[in-house]
């Protein structure tokens, strides 16, 4: 019950008197450190683990928590699993040995994508909890993005929340009748989700008057032009150095030469 | 439009389903008035007002907003001139601030962000609202999300206000704030409510509404201490 209203909360939320343009230098960095997984090789997944330094360092200073991003990041892994899960059995060469067991190619490839999955949701996460989802969809409209998609994304994240809504509303009246009943059969689901159509159907069509009557003619108007103070600014430079360094020195096999010698 | 009257010549309207929800409704609203709209649930009130702005457009017979027919044509220019407070008005706030709630209609009408500010401070200056501009709607009470939704309509500059049940769900407190608020509006004013206390205080004049016809139309006093009236209409 709560963790719904929560859930919900969380998705509407954003930081009141955010720093202006802060939204956009997070979307940026995110964007370029995407880039910066998805184009590490496949076979080295050993350099995309120093690239966990972005979600780990970005979402404590951004206040989210890693721990619970990264707990939230995990909903990742069925999807990844499906992807790479045959990767092992169809690519056998060898990679390399750990003493007498040999772990073929097809095994470092599942773990560098299980990577790439975990660290992209990660930055992602990280993006939309402190920016919050609304501000990230104006800031992708500001950098270019059309607004055809972008007015999209607003009404589909705005239709979530109704159906939240609904689901909040229909949950309580049920509870206040259920007299502490936990479960319901298939057919009252059946019913619960007819029912959630219908009210969420509704309620679309009555925020969509509401939107009309204001003059909305199929594209949201842009808000006010975010200045880019300096915190904006640094939070861009800084990072984009890091996620540089991070991708294209091989800090791992530095430490490799550092052990030998 | 230096006349903002609402004028309805026998219109009906039958919703998609067959249902026929006005039957016929004709009206005169003239420059200044308030009226209030009463009428049990499901007797058509929500239905009219949608026609007034062109959100519905009749089956037959014809809705004039000051001078403009109201069709599909005419709808955007009309929606200027009347502004709607919904029902509930969680609907009309779905923006991240309510500062860009209210700014979210003069932003639609492309006027310039100097001009946006100015009318989003006027009109949350209006219903006391202006110290939690940069609150998201879900932060603010009950009574304070209704004054954001008029304000949200107040900004478009509109010559008359219509509202829907607006102190429904409101404590008496935040119900005696908004009826001073509006009283404090010079707009053509068309209130639906089931207040009559409210109807009373607001509303020289009121139109009664049952199963999608006007039964009464007359000075609020008269009607509403008349028995005969009360009983026809389905309140006794
Ligand atoms: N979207 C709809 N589709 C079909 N019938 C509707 C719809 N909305 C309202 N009605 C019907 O139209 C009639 C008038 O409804 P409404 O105007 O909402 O009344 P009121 O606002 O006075 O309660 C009712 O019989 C209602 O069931
Ligand atoms: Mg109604």
């Amino acid at each position: 019950m709560a963790s719904i209203e929560q859930r919900y909360i969380s998705l509407s939320a954003r930081k009141v008197n955010s720093a202006q343009g802060k939204e956009q230098a997070m979307l940026i960095v995110t964007l370029l450190y995407l880039v910066a997984v998805l184009s590490v090789p496949l076979y080295s997944p050993q350099k995309l683990i120093w690239l966990a330094a972005y979600p780990i360092i970005a979402s404590e200073m951004e206040g989210c928590g890693f721990r619970r991003i990264f707990l939230k990041s995990l909903l990742i892994i069925p999807l990844v699993a499906l992807i790479g899960i045959f990767n092992p059995f169809i690519d056998t060469e060898t990679a390399f040995r750990i003493g007498n067991v040999a772990v073929n190619r097809g095994w470092v490839s599942f773990i560098s994508i299980l990577l790439r999955g975990l660290l992209s949701l990660q930055a992602i996460l990280i993006l939309v909890e402190s920016s919050g989802i609304i501000d990230t969809i104006n800031a992708l409209r500001k950098l270019g993005c059309p607004s055809v998609l972008t007015t999209q994304l607003h009404l589909t994240c705005r239709y979530i929340s109704v159906v939240m809504e609904e689901v909040i509303v229909m949950k309580r009246a049920r509870a206040a009748r259920g007299y502490g009943r936990k479960s319901y059969p298939l057919s009252m689901w059946g019913r619960f989700i007819g029912q959630l159509l219908i009210r969420s159907m509704q309620r679309a069509t009555d925020i969509h008057r509401a939107m009309l009557a204001r003059g909305f003619d199929g594209s949201l108007p842009l808000g006010t032009t975010m200045r880019w103070n300096s915190s904006a600014w640094i939070w861009l430079i800084v990072w984009t150095a890091l996620i540089a360094c991070l991708r294209f020195i091989d800090f791992s096999s530095l430490v490799v030469q550092f052990l030998h010698k | 439009m230096s006349h903002h009257f609402i004028k309805f010549t026998d219109v009906t309207y039958r919703y998609p389903d067959g249902t026929e929800a006005l039957k016929g409704v004709s009206l005169t609203i003239t420059h200044g008035e308030r009226v209030a709209l009463l009428g049990l649930n499901g007797s058509g009130k929500s239905t009219l007002i949608l026609h007034t702005n062109g959100l519905l457009l009749p089956t037959s017979g014809e809705v004039n907003i000051g001078g403009i027919p109201v069709t599909k044509k005419t709808a955007p220019e009309v929606r200027r001139a009347v502004g709607m407070v919904f029902q509930n008005p969680d609907d009309m706030l779905f923006m991240p601030t309510i500062y860009d709630d209210v700014a979210f209609g003069p932003r639609n009408m492309h006027l310039p962000e100097d001009e946006v500010r100015h009318r989003v401070d006027d009109a949350l200056n209006a219903v006391g609202l202006h110290d939690v501009a940069d609150k998201a709607a879900f932060q603010l009470s009950g009574g304070q999300r209704r004054s954001a939704a008029i304000a949200s309509v107040l900004s478009m500059g509109p010559d008359i206000l219509v509202l829907d049940e607006p102190s429904a769900n409101l404590d008496i407190c935040a119900r005696n704030n908004l009826i001073n608020l509006l009283d404090s509006f010079r707009h053509t004013i068309l209130l639906v409510t089931h207040d009559l206390d409210m109807a009373r205080q607001l509303c020289p004049r009121s139109i009664i509404m049952h199963e999608g016809r006007v039964c009464a139309d007359g000075l609020t006093q008269t009607l509403l201490s008349d028995t005969d009236i009360m009983r026809d209409a389905g309140f006794m």
